[in-house]
């Protein structure tokens, strides 16, 4: 049975670990929040970009364009995007079981130092590692996609694919694909940007002809990549909700745990204490006995 | 008669107000819009808006976009865009100083990374010059 001085020094470095958990769920709850807020302040941007690709669309029959074109996939090019710091469950390491799974060919461009790690380690085709800071600027991940895009049109990747964990609710984060290019169906593309619950499209009230300024082959040419663009931005911003949603988590979980050792512990230091007492006790009335 | 000037951003929406008319850049040159203009979508260049409203004139700064007018209705499509007001001269200096920094080493640069850097540096001129001509 250990002292009542051994268990104490383990009550106290338990609370600490709790202090610490407990701080780091709050860290990570607030995070979690401004996250999901950015997360669904880019719909206003989709809803126009699926307007103007709706107008372009409608006016070129047979588009011709580097995006659409469906060739034989020889090499996937697979964009990871992961966490830089761990303490977030099992967010990761599902990311990479859905990468052991792959056992095509594959390319890999990585975001988040978590991903680099397990892409080098497993001797994996690593083309670029990236970092992206929290609050996911639009511009970091263009320049990102711009650089998997030259990628593609240089043929030494056959897809465009982001891998990260999408968030369905604060509990559940789930590791999905999501394919970028080449893009199979420009309808089914503007209508998944337009989202579920948006009102369906309404012709415009202006009967008048649509102009375009150059033409739409040009408008709808500069038009894709930033469809691109918003796509894999969308995907980051959702996977960074995840992120902190995940490390809430586990934090909360370890807090739990760390009250649970607590009150253990907290129940056999009391015991100790108690069966120390009674020990005294009893040498203090043996002794009177034997005196008197 | 008026027109509803929208832009948004990948960030969100971040102009929403009714106006007279409206200036902008294209790629096929300067464009005005007046009320009842024929419905039009074009492609912007980074550039400087003019917007006025009840007889003042307020600028704004804008990325690569692309603009639509359809009724009574602009909206404009922009990576980014700023309003004259907002522009701190100083910030924009000192990104401007570190792009081109970044520039000056940019041996071991990628294409992309150069490109991405004189992007920053084209919206950097534009918020400086706009600000300058005041």
């Amino acid at each position: 049975m250990p002292s009542t001085k051994e268990i104490r020094g383990r009550i106290k470095s338990v609370k600490n670990t709790r202090q610490i958990t407990k701080a780091m769920e709050l860290v990570a709850a607030s995070k979690m929040k401004k996250a999901q807020q950015n997360a669904s302040s880019g719909q206003a941007y989709a809803a126009l970009l699926a307007e103007v690709l709706a107008n372009v669309s409608g006016r070129i029959d047979g588009i011709e364009h580097s995006f659409f074109e469906e060739r034989e996939v020889k090499t996937r090019g697979i964009l990871v995007v992961s966490t830089d710091r761990g303490l977030c469950g099992a967010l990761n390491s599902n990311l990479f079981r859905e990468i052991v799974k792959i056992k095509t060919a594959a390319k890999y461009v990585t975001i988040g130092r978590k991903a680099v790690q397990f892409v080098s380690r497993n001797k994996l085709d690593l083309l670029a590692e990236f970092s992206v800071s929290d609050e996911v600027p639009y511009l970091q991940v263009k320049q990102i996609v711009e650089y998997m895009i030259e990628k593609y049109e240089a043929g030494e990747i056959d897809t465009i694919e982001i891998l990260y964990p999408r968030f369905v609710n604060t509990l559940v984060q789930e590791a999905s694909f999501g394919k970028l290019l080449p893009i199979s169906n420009l309808d089914d593309m503007i209508n998944g940007l337009r989202g579920k619950d948006a009102e369906p499209y309404q012709e415009s009230l202006d009967d008048r002809m649509l102009k375009f300024e150059p033409d739409p082959e040009a408008i709808l040419s500069s038009l894709l990549p930033l469809f691109v663009n918003r796509e894999a931005h969308q995907a980051l911003l959702n996977a960074r909700a995840s992120e902190h949603s995940a490390r809430m988590v586990a934090m909360k979980s370890a807090k739990d745990n760390a009250t649970t050792l607590l009150d253990g512990l907290t129940l056999q230091y009391n015991k100790a204490r108690q069966a120390a007492i009674t020990q005294e006790i009893l040498e203090i009335a043996a002794a009177t006995a034997s005196n008197g | 008669m008026s027109l509803q000037l929208e832009i948004v951003t990948p960030h969100g929406k971040v102009y929403d107000e009714t106006i007279d008319s409206v200036v902008m850049p294209t790629t096929t040159g300067e464009v005005g819009i007046m009320p009842g203009h024929i419905p039009l979508l074009t492609e912007l260049q980074p550039g400087d808006i003019a917007v006025s409203s009840s007889g003042t004139v307020v600028h704004l700064a804008v990325s690569k976009g692309f603009a639509q007018c359809i009724g009574d209705k602009v909206s404009i499509l922009a990576e980014n865009a700023i309003s004259e007001s907002d522009i701190n001269v100083n910030e924009v200096e000192a990104a401007m100083a570190r792009a081109q920094d970044a520039l000056k080493n940019a041996k071991e640069m990628s294409a992309e990374e150069l490109a991405q850097l004189e992007t920053t540096i084209q919206y950097a001129n534009i918020q400086q010059l706009l600000k300058k001509k005041r």
